[in-house]
């Protein structure tokens, strides 16, 4: 598989982060598809993959960075989770709950939580790691989704970073600074 | 570009793509970019009733389930409800308030520009408030009359409930309501006690909490009652009269004033001044003369009492405006949007305010006093004069839409029609229609416009679909306006689409009422504030039947609401033992136990409660399947 570009993710400036947590329900919303009245008048248990911290005077939602030699990936022992397709996926079918990659995420993004559904199996917990799929777990038919936290934030904090043009802007604001330079020293 | 997702009304539908390519931004605009609405306060489990907080529950059971004083998502939701049922109170009995005191000042012989134009009203009034007027002076009446009004907002004696409320409901329900404790003794002292037992480390039991809310909405009943009633004696009660509705009504060649907020004290006066300068205006180059129109309740007041044109409802304000040929907004209280300065920044129109506690910034302030009432009408009318001369007429988009609109069933009005078929007993022929059927039941269409909802379209859509049931229908506020705009409220509509039955029964009052043909489809009652004519009558059809109002087949519906003053109507309603729809899902799905309460256990201490259904085919579905309940309950 050709894995020329590096992955999406998701990227919050924490100067706009007022903490609301609405990304939180919208992430748990959307990775449950159901609507925020439903959910709360079924009492549903929904679990949302990225989390609001706050540390110091800053606040910012913390999910998955979609690492390119991610640890989670390599620490897996089911193989769960992979890199396909421009991100770190997880087949939470395959996932044990053992929590491997939750001790080795530098980030603390992953978290394993439990089926909303407790078939009674005493031999299971049915824990399952849970992470940001960048909605890939959304997308249906084949098209785009917008992330549903990107979505939600009210003062726009929230973005989807594609690194290879985040990289090119950044080239080219440098690159004005160097001209700008270049021009006074010429005056 | 079709704005369907936005309003189902035309005129609407025509300015909003003019707007945009002008570039002014109007509400719905605002509602799009407002989008995602926050989780927490959509469920209501927000609270910032302290500054420990704001704290908020987390309603997947991950998070906190308890504010840092402990409160949780019950106590939150609750105190967050009744606080707005209080707001609703207090905008309601502040507008009563006013026109008491105006009747007083009437009644001791200042306020010049007022009197007293319905006697007979205000006598049977004050017999009903166990007055005595006999052989009174009118005035005398007047000023008793007023007092014991204000005592419904002074009165210290908690076990002495308010006269208006204990005079105006069935005796069954006055007990019931007093033996829950919830009979309101004095409404400011009630909207007061809903602030103190929300304050922090107080109620927070949130059964006991919406107990308080109730009398809260049963203050607000209070001071609905009577604003209403009391204005009927200074205005006049309404009676029917055949008018116009919609953007339409707007007239390129007159001076265009619209008179918008709630309160008619100003709005009466402004339209007895411009009918007398209307010289002035033709000087000025408008050769109809001055063209008053109405938006919102102040617009359902006028057009109620004269027969004064309505231009549009809540959330299509702001039109009226970019028809680019309003050359005045006159506001004075509630359901005023901040933006409609903005939106006359493009335009020549001056948006007046008139209420010293209701100023908008960008807005001509005239401060209106009862006193003087005649000088400030007339001070602007002649900035309207002023800003007609500045009107640009390139701007000028008029939309072609207007409906006829027959208004004015007052409680009173509707007997007099009933009284045409049966003057001893007027009604009985009523009754007769809904126990052999050809009525199934009655529906009170109340409450505002949301950007939700389609606008206008759940109001339309149900009705629709209760006409083919034969239910007779009411509407008051923002709904009668969504009705008159789009020619619901016309004889070709009872035509169109009433069921077999209903369309008979409204035939015969018509004719009776000699309007040569039917009654119109659906019957307009008044203003938001005038609720409370549609609990007059149905108090009396309860009275004849010996039946309280639980029993009745009797339902309302507020499929667009939005203002704490609907939630405070919703929640009387209920209170009273109306099923009441809302069409909006409120913002208290966070608590189990309010929910609860409000859909469910309401039902067995009141015998009302809330249906909500966005859906408004749905919602018509589940309405008449109550009325039908009702009627089994009945045995009919």
């Amino acid at each position: 598989m050709a894995t020329a570009n590096e992955n999406y993710f998701i990227y919050a400036d924490p100067r706009k982060c007022l903490g609301c947590k609405n990304c939180e329900i919208a992430c748990a919303l959307a990775h449950a598809n159901c609507d925020l009245t439903t959910a709360v008048t079924r009492g549903l248990k929904l679990k949302p993959r990225n989390s609001v911290v706050q540390v110091g005077g800053m606040v910012m939602p913390i999910q998955c960075r979609q690492c390119e030699d991610a640890p989670c990936a390599h620490a897996c022992p089911t193989g769960a989770i992979y890199q396909e397709d421009k991100f770190v996926r997880i087949n939470e079918g395959n996932c044990i709950g053992c929590k491997v990659c939750t001790m080795v995420c530098p980030f603390g993004a992953i978290i394993i939580a439990q089926e909303e559904k407790d078939e009674g199996n005493r031999r299971t917990k049915n824990g399952k790691a849970r992470k940001c799929d960048l909605c890939y777990s959304r997308k249906q038919d084949n098209k785009e989704v917008s992330c549903a936290c990107v979505e939600a934030c009210p003062t726009k904090a929230i973005m989807l970073v594609d690194y290879e043009s985040y990289r090119k802007k950044l080239i080219e604001e440098r690159g004005k600074e160097l001209v700008r330079a270049y021009s006074v020293i010429k005056a | 570009m079709s704005n369907w997702k936005n309003s189902v009304d035309p005129a609407v539908d025509y300015l909003l793509p003019i707007a945009k390519k002008a570039g002014i931004e109007t509400a719905w605009d605002r509602y799009e970019a407002m989008q995602p609405q926050c989780g927490f306060g959509e469920l209501g489990v927000c609270c910032r009733i302290c500054w420990k907080g704001p704290c908020r529950i987390d309603p997947f059971g991950n998070g906190p389930q308890r504010g840092v004083c402990g409160a949780d998502a019950h106590t939150i939701v609750a105190r967050n409800l009744i606080r707005m049922i209080a707001a609703g109170a207090a905008a309601h009995s502040e507008h009563g308030r006013h026109i008491a005191l105006t009747l007083l000042e009437v009644g001791e012989g200042h306020a010049p520009a007022y009197r007293i134009k319905d006697e007979q009203k205000l006598r049977k009034i004050a017999e009903k408030l166990n007055l005595a007027p006999a052989g009174k002076d009118i005035r005398q009446v007047a000023k008793e009359v007023a007092l014991a009004s204000l005592d419904d907002y002074s009165r210290q004696k908690r076990n002495v409930p308010c006269n208006w409320a204990k005079e105006t409901l069935t005796a069954e329900r006055v007990d019931k309501l007093a033996e829950l404790g919830v009979m309101p003794h004095n409404i400011d002292a009630v909207i007061t006690e809903i602030m103190g037992r929300t304050h922090v480390g107080c109620d927070a039991d949130a059964v006991n909490l919406l107990l308080g809310g109730i009398k809260g909405a049963l203050a607000d009943y209070t001071g609905m009652c009577l604003s209403t009633e009391l204005s009927d004696v200074i205005f006049g009660t309404p009676k029917p009269v055949i008018t116009q509705a919609n953007l339409g009504v707007l007239k390129e060649d007159a001076v265009n004033i619209a008179v918008h907020g709630h309160n008619p004290l100003l709005s009466e006066i402004i339209c007895d001044v411009a009918l007398k300068m209307n010289e002035e205006a033709k000087k000025a180059g408008a050769k109809e003369g001055i063209n008053v129109v109405g938006i919102c309740c102040t617009g359902n007041e006028v057009m109620m009492r004269r027969g004064i044109p309505l231009a549009t409802n809540y959330l299509s304000q702001e039109m009226a405006i970019i028809t680019g040929a309003l050359d005045a907004m006159v506001v004075d209280v509630q359901c005023i949007m901040p933006a409609l300065t903005s939106v006359a920044e493009c335009f020549h129109t001056e948006i007046i305010t008139t209420m010293a506690e209701n100023k908008i910034t960008g807005a001509t302030h005239i401060e209106f006093r009862e006193d003087s009432a005649v000088e400030s009408a007339k001070k602007i009318v002649e900035v309207a004069i002023e800003a007609f001369k500045k009107r640009d007429k390139r701007k000028v988009n008029i939309p072609d839409c207007k409906q006829t609109a027959i208004t004015g069933f007052s409680a009173e009005a509707i007997m007099a029609v009933l009284s045409k078929l049966n003057a001893n007993d007027p009604l009985k022929p009523l009754i007769d229609n809904i126990i052999n059927g050809n009525i199934q039941g009655i529906a009170l269409f109340a409450g505002c416009n949301n950007p939700k909802a389609i606008h206008d379209n759940s109001f339309i859509t149900i009705a629709k679909e209760l006409a083919k049931n034969n239910v007779l229908m009411l509407a008051t506020g923002c709904g009668a306006g969504a009705f008159a705009k789009n020619g619901l409220m016309t004889q070709e509509a009872t035509e169109a689409y009433a069921g077999e039955s209903l369309k008979a029964v409204l035939t015969a009052l018509g004719k009776a009422a000699g309007l040569n043909g039917p009654l119109p489809l659906v019957l307009h009652m008044g203003s938001c504030v005038d609720n409370s004519r549609a609990v007059n009558v149905a108090v009396a059809i309860a009275n004849k039947l010996g039946v309280d109002l639980d029993k009745l087949p009797l339902v309302a519906s507020a499929p667009e609401f939005m203002s704490e003053k609907a939630v405070a109507i919703g929640t009387w309603a209920v209170t009273l033992g109306i099923p009441t729809h809302i069409g909006i899902v409120p913002q208290i799905m966070g608590s189990s136990v309010v929910v609860e309460f409000l859909t469910e256990k309401a039902k067995d201490l009141l015998g009302g409660y809330f249906i909500v259904e966005t859906n408004p085919e749905l919602a018509a579905a589940k309405l008449v399947a109550v009325i039908k309940e009702r009627r089994r309950g009945l045995g009919i």
